[in-house]
């Protein structure tokens, strides 16, 4: 279910996402918050098992700032993608996978960066990307509207009416949607 | 008897005392001078960096646990780090189960269980003393654990060379209400005292009531 939607910009990165739980044809919850920052300059939306995806967000979470602790600066988009991806990986390895589709975004020393993480820890990087059952739909728009010179603002709208599309037509999406907008020049050079 | 003893250096000696331990805490004695101080509203570690000589940097003697927590500690600086990494693991490892902070009292307890386990067989305790400082529900907290796990509450201490010289500089300068500025002040004249009067390098933390988060003080010029 969910529909969740990443898109860099020139100048940032945007992640959006519907704010329904579904629980089989039951409406769980119409205020999921689906969207969850990492720190100041990284965030991830989660689609999937919603236990799954809030227990992967609080370890990555604890990971990452314990290797920012240790070495001093904190992970790159990259490479909190790939530590998520790792997780999830294992999880598979081991037979009890996360029921998850994640998207990773924010901005870094090169820019904003979008990372989509499948339950099979495969870690894959576009311009836009979605995940949930209502990414087909979403796709649609995002294809349709993207360019790269989008500007954050352009890519806020853009993601909003990816998911607002979603909505209309996906039943496993609906009641509302968040936005969680982070402009490059967010990435602090050290910890503490 | 005493002679079974000697081969048994993990067990108490005549006097009832655990060797192992007592070693541990000489090796903590050797250790550069290191301070904690508290008031209500804030506290502060500072710790002597050293070795320094040209051409070489000097190594990190504060660190930072988790937001609201930081660490300071004398002896084998090995071991120091040890110590401290597995404070920020239980550190996160709490946030990943609670989703909260962990409060000072709760990361002391897991350090001092676990220093203690190597008072209790055939293995070497770790040489070092650390001093933690952070602030939670309860207000400003300032604990020493011990190489035997001995866990102290107090509003100053002083591990490392020539300690008690310091505890006594601070015992006569200390007031409950200290602002940062003079307890930094304060600390700097403990360790300066203990290591002969002149100026030495000395590395800062603070963590104050409001805000509760513990972060560096750079050292001031001069």
């Amino acid at each position: 279910m969910t529909t969740t939607v990443g898109i860099r910009s020139k100048d940032g990165v945007v992640l959006a996402a519907d704010k329904r739980a579904s629980k089989g044809f039951f409406v769980g919850s119409k205020t999921v918050q689906k969207l969850f920052p990492l720190d100041e300059a990284t965030a991830v939306a989660i689609a999937g098992q919603m236990s799954d995806a809030e227990y992967l967000v609080s370890l990555a979470k604890a990971e990452r700032r314990l290797l920012s602790l240790r070495r001093g600066y904190p992970l790159s988009v990259k490479e909190s993608a790939k530590l998520i991806a790792n997780i999830v990986y294992s999880g598979m390895k081991s037979y009890s996978p996360f029921y998850v589709e994640l998207v990773v975004a924010g901005v870094d020393r090169e820019g904003g960066h979008v990372y989509t993480s499948d339950m099979s820890g495969a870690v894959t990087s576009e311009d836009f990307m979605s995940s949930g059952s209502g990414s087909p739909i979403a796709y649609g728009v995002l294809e349709q509207g993207y360019h790269k010179e989008l500007s954050l603002e352009e890519a806020k709208k853009l993601g909003e009416a990816a998911v607002k599309a979603a909505m209309e037509r996906d039943p496993g999406s609906g009641n509302g949607i968040d936005v969680l907008v982070v402009p490059n020049g967010r990435f602090h050079g050290e910890v503490n | 008897m005493a002679a079974d003893m000697g081969r048994m250096p993990f067990f108490y000696n005549n006097e009832g005392r655990l060797v192992q331990v007592d070693y541990a805490l000489q090796a903590v004695s050797r250790g550069s001078t290191t301070i904690g101080l508290k008031t209500k509203d804030f506290a502060v570690l500072s710790s002597q960096v050293k070795p320094t000589r040209p051409l070489m940097e000097p190594s990190e003697k504060v660190w930072v646990v988790d937001d609201h927590v930081g660490a300071t500690g004398s002896g084998y600086i090995g071991d120091v780090t040890t110590l401290v990494d597995r404070l920020r693991v239980q550190a996160q490892r709490h946030r990943v189960v609670y989703d909260e902070p962990v409060d000072v009292n709760t990361l002391t307890r897991g350090l001092s269980e676990y220093l203690h386990e190597f008072t209790m067989y055939a293995v070497r305790p770790f040489g070092a003393s650390i001093l933690i400082a952070g602030a939670d529900e309860l207000g400003v907290q300032l604990i020493q654990v011990d190489p035997s796990g001995t866990a102290f509450r107090g509003s100053a201490f002083a591990i490392g060379q020539q300690s008690d010289d310091a505890i006594e500089a601070i015992v006569k300068g200390y007031r409950p209400d200290l602002n940062v500025e003079e307890a930094l002040a304060l600390a700097a004249r403990a360790i300066e005292g203990a290591n002969g009067g002149g100026p030495v390098p000395i590395e800062h933390g603070i963590v104050m009531k409001d805000g509760r988060r513990f972060a560096h003080r750079a050292p001031k010029a001069g």
